[in-house]
């Protein structure tokens, strides 16, 4: 029997019976990795000396009782801008790809502390840059569904060895829907947290006000298992949060509000159905649904390409050679440090690290980051206005199935057009879900996103956990070409 | 038409908070480089910053105590520029939203009060240092050391208006505002530490023109007299260029330590673009009234409150603002000993000729601990009351600096005392004028200077115990 697409706390029931070991466990989440990755290419790198004595010694503790909680010798993958000390943090990127990090991040800390075995570190979109892993230094990922499609991005990795079965679930980041996107692409579930409630000490920062790091699970409950492990306040972090009291939606009779705009023109038939087919689903389950307008949805790509590369303009101006990274060399330290950038970097990272440069020049700040600025709080206005109407919202996840390697990078609109209906609840500091509910014309994985107001995470993740048991979306890719 | 120069300082004070700006490291101080850091100071991917609560209730303090309006709703921004010694390529500062605006500070320049406007106290973190090995400048080095331990510590920038006049009046904010920092006991204000460091913005214009001058800015400037030397080299070479009608260009300018001349750094600096924007990783830096108030309510003795105490001691300005900005035990001992002389001038002649001068000579920075102000009035007012010689009071002093005494025993003893019974005296004068005739005859015909000739008879005939002023004026009365 295969034990890698069990939930967590069945494994953990397993490992208590002892009726499974996390050694075993291990074991064949890694052989499954060895089959799959010459196919899938998820992980950058895979840990495996270091996890046989780790195995070992979580089979220690659940033969003697003293397991550390419930994801004591569970495998998790982390995604490559996540820092694990004495690791590479690649960031997919020729920049850092000989850089080992000295420290831990906080949520590496937290999963440590709980006994998490990381399978290794996943590819993603350079510096978590892009919807599709194309831009990784390292080579794509590929759609555990179908190999000639992108996994999505930028945590194209995590999502596909989740859905491979080469890690029991994984962490990723989000900045416009880098969890959530991905996370549909390949037919698992993908949950942004609300803004601060994870912390963002050692994940390598694209767009500081954005980022999120988040689980990518297969069902409902593990994302809720491991936010709750990960979230809390962290003195590393200025931004996290200490738990607010805040007012929760419904749980039964809720009001969940369709978001017009993201039901439009640029939306695939196929998502639109998948939404109305949920919507129905809901209502059977004693829910209201009714339409909601968001005007300034259909603005929220122009905002995030302003503020987005504006952050990243500055956070990826540390990559100059002078302490780590690879240094190339110049004949002044100015050289030296131009040529360094020039190498390292791929030309989606340079592109947005321009766009974000003149965005904040004098004379057109005010005229672009100045007014996305205010448009973007605008926004979070008309969201929180919109929560005292209705309990959650509803949208695709994605304008359209995962699409194939090279269909959208001469079109590079389109490609940030996939994002469409992910970047609002960042935008908006929002947590928000995907979930699987069901397949494509093309037999692709579909998904619908569910989001609820700022730090009522608990909350959807348990609404989704309702959802996810009437739909039962129950499909599972089958890797062809795989050593098996 | 007369040509007036215009100069605006921006000082920078490095705090002494335990741990640096944004991070836990210590503030330690060591010769071995890159001894002390951590992810967030040498700007490590992933890392955080979290603000140092100290460092802005220091800034707070300084702001409030410089009559600053406080910005209770503030932010940090990212000032973007690209150097070796920044670890993020951006230092993390203020922009718009400043802890402090609109303040000023009083100082004394010549004598007399004066007013720096201050334009804004800002919070910022430092960066690492450079050493460019094989020239001084980056471009031409062949290789630059880079030190980061210096990287993170909090910074003050305290900005003027543009309305100081002279190098002298300079000098003087700069020494005042070293002073308060001291006294804050929020910096060490040690200049050649670097814990005060100071650029001047400088231009001349016809004194009747409405608008400034170009402003050329001058950097390292290490010293009070250096900052002086510069602001004045500055304003020359200035007046002269607009006196031949040349045209002085916006520019940064290095002061030459050894050559006493400045020249220039870079050009361009009008054009240099910051791409300043509010910092994602901090959240608003919200001032409550609280915390406001409870600084308010902890200040300390500010150093324009102490001069006003040393005025109205009666002091005049200028001496009050010098024994201000001396060593806190003279400051101390002058108050306690000008209580018991009653004498404020001749007590602080004493304390900041004398007595600091001895110590000096000794090598020591302060007096001995069983010196007490008692002692110190005791022999200021034997030579105030005449009982004994100046040059007798100094030497009980620097006796006093080596032993515990008591000066008037020891002015006993030492057979210090001087004779002021004139009966006493008139006997003695006329004794030496009967022995000294020819003298007389000759200071008769205007030879005057004798009259010391005969003063010292009289004390040699009293063993040194006459006091010399009684027994010239007694000669003086019997010639005539």
């Amino acid at each position: 029997m295969n034990h890698y697409k069990l939930s967590i706390s069945e494994i953990n029931k397993l490992f208590k019976d002892k009726k499974l070991k996390p050694s075993e466990l291990y074991s064949e989440v890694f052989e499954r990795a060895a089959n799959t990755e010459s196919i899938i290419h998820g992980h950058l790198t895979l840990f495996q000396d270091e996890n046989i004595k780790k195995a070992a010694d979580a089979d220690k503790r659940y033969e003697n009782g003293t397991e550390l909680g419930i994801l004591d010798g569970i495998p998790i993958a982390i995604k490559d801008n996540i820092n694990i000390a004495g690791y590479a943090t690649t960031c997919s990127s020729q920049m850092l790809s000989n850089y080992i990090s000295p420290y831990d991040a906080t949520v590496i800390t937290k999963l440590k502390d709980e006994g998490v075995m990381f399978t290794g570190k996943t590819n993603l979109d350079e510096f978590a840059m892009g919807s599709s892993t194309e831009n990784s230094a390292f080579g794509p990922t590929k759609n555990p569904w179908d190999p000639s499609r992108v996994p999505g991005g930028s945590s194209g990795g995590s999502a596909a060895v989740v859905s491979a079965g080469s890690a029991i679930a994984s962490l990723g980041s989000d900045t416009g829907g880098s969890i959530r996107q991905p996370a549909s692409f390949c037919g698992v579930v993908g949950f942004k947290p609300t803004y601060g409630t994870v912390s963002r000490f050692g994940l390598v920062a694209f767009a500081s006000s954005l980022d999120q790091i988040g689980p990518i699970t297969n069902n409902v409950e593990d994302s809720k298992i491991l936010f709750n492990s990960m979230k809390g306040f962290d003195p590393f972090d200025a931004t996290s949060g200490k738990e607010s009291k805040t007012k929760q939606p419904k749980l039964k009779n809720a009001k969940i509000g369709i978001i017009k705009e993201l039901m439009e023109d640029g939306i695939s038939e196929d998502a639109k159905l998948e939404v109305q087919k949920v919507a129905k689903l809901l209502e059977s389950q004693g829910h209201e649904i009714v339409e909601v307008s968001l005007p300034l949805t259909k603005m929220s790509i122009s905002i995030y390409y302003l503020i987005a590369p504006a952050e990243c303009s500055a956070n990826l101006s540390r990559f100059d050679g002078v302490r780590y990274g690879n240094r190339v060399a110049g004949n002044t330290s100015y050289e030296m440090m131009e040529n360094t950038r020039a190498e390292g970097f791929g030309p989606e990272v340079k592109k947005r690290i321009l766009l974000g440069t003149y965005a904040l020049s004098a004379g057109y700040y005010d005229a672009f980051y100045g007014q996305a600025l205010k448009a973007r709080a605008m926004m979070k206005k008309e969201f929180t206005e919109t929560y005292k109407e209705v309990d959650y919202l509803i949208s695709p996840t994605t304008p359209s199935d995962p699409f194939k390697f090279g269909e959208k990078s001469d079109n590079q609109l389109e490609m940030y057009m996939s994002d469409l209906c992910t970047i609002p609840a960042n935008l908006v500091g929002m947590p928000a879900i995907s979930i699987p509910t069901g397949l494509s014309s093309n037999g692709l994985p579909l998904s619908v996103q569910i989001m609820s107001p700022a730090n009522t995470d608990n909350t959807l993740l348990e609404f989704s956990q309702k959802l996810e048991s009437v739909v039962s979306f129950t499909s599972l890719p089958e890797i062809k070409g795989g050593v098996s | 038409m007369k040509i007036v120069p215009t100069i605006g300082m921006e000082t920078h004070v490095e705090l002494k908070t335990n741990s640096k700006m944004f991070c836990r490291c210590n503030v330690v101080e060591t010769d071995k480089p890159n001894e002390n850091l951590c992810p967030t100071c040498l700007g490590l991917p992933g890392s955080l910053p979290v603000p140092n609560k100290r460092a802005i209730e220091f800034i707070t303090l300084l702001a409030l105590s410089t009559k600053c309006q406080i910005t209770t709703d503030g932010m940090f921004h990212r000032k973007n520029y690209f150097y070796p010694d920044l670890p993020k390529n951006y230092q993390i500062s203020q922009f718009d939203l400043p802890v402090g605006t609109e303040g000023s500070l009083e100082i004394v320049v010549n004598g007399e009060f004066s007013t720096v406007e201050i334009e804004r106290v800002h919070m910022e973190e430092d960066t690492g240092k450079s050493t460019h090995i094989g020239s001084g400048r980056i471009d031409s080095a062949t290789s630059t050391h880079l030190d980061f331990n210096r990287a993170g510590i909090p910074l003050v920038e305290v900005v003027t208006k543009p309305l100081i006049k002279s190098s002298k009046e300079a000098v003087s904010y700069i020494e005042e505002l070293r002073q308060l920092v001291i006294d804050l006991d929020i910096s060490e204000g040690k200049l050649e530490k670097g814990n005060l460091r100071f650029d001047a913005n400088i231009s001349v214009a016809y004194e009747n023109d409405d608008e400034l001058g170009t402003k050329v800015e001058i950097k390292n400037m290490n010293s009070l007299r250096s900052l002086e030397k510069a602001i004045e080299y500055e304003i020359s070479r200035q007046t002269k260029m607009l006196n031949n009608n040349e045209t002085i260009i916006q520019e940064t300018r290095h002061w030459d330590e050894k050559k006493e001349v400045t020249s220039s750094m870079r050009s361009k600096e009008g054009s240099a673009d910051y791409r300043y924007f509010s910092d994602p990783d901090i959240p608003n830096m919200i001032l409550s009234k609280d915390f406001i108030d409870k600084i308010k309510n902890n200040m300390p003795v500010l150093p324009s409150e102490k001069r006003n105490t040393f005025i109205n001691s009666g002091l005049s300005i200028e001496d009050a603002n010098s024994i201000g900005k001396s060593p806190k035990w003279m400051g101390e001992l002058y108050k306690s000993v000008s209580d018991i002389t009653n004498d404020s001038k001749t007590t602080f002649n004493w304390i900041t000729g004398e007595l600091q001068g001895q110590l000096r000579k000794l090598g020591e920075t302060s007096p001995p601990e069983w010196m007490t102000a008692e002692q110190l009035a005791e022999i200021i007012s034997l030579v105030k009351n005449d009982k004994i010689s100046f040059t007798s009071g100094k030497e009980i002093l620097a006796e006093l600096i080596e032993e515990k005494i008591n000066p008037e025993e020891y002015a006993i003893s030492n057979k210090l005392i001087q004779e002021n019974d004139t009966e006493e005296i008139s006997k003695m004068v006329k004794e030496i004028i009967k022995e000294n005739s020819e003298v007389l005859e000759r200071i008769a015909n205007g030879e005057e200077k004798l009259i010391g000739f005969l003063v010292g008879q009289v004390i040699k005939l009293s063993n040194g115990k006459v006091n010399p002023s009684v027994a010239k004026e007694l000669l003086l009365k019997e010639i005539k």
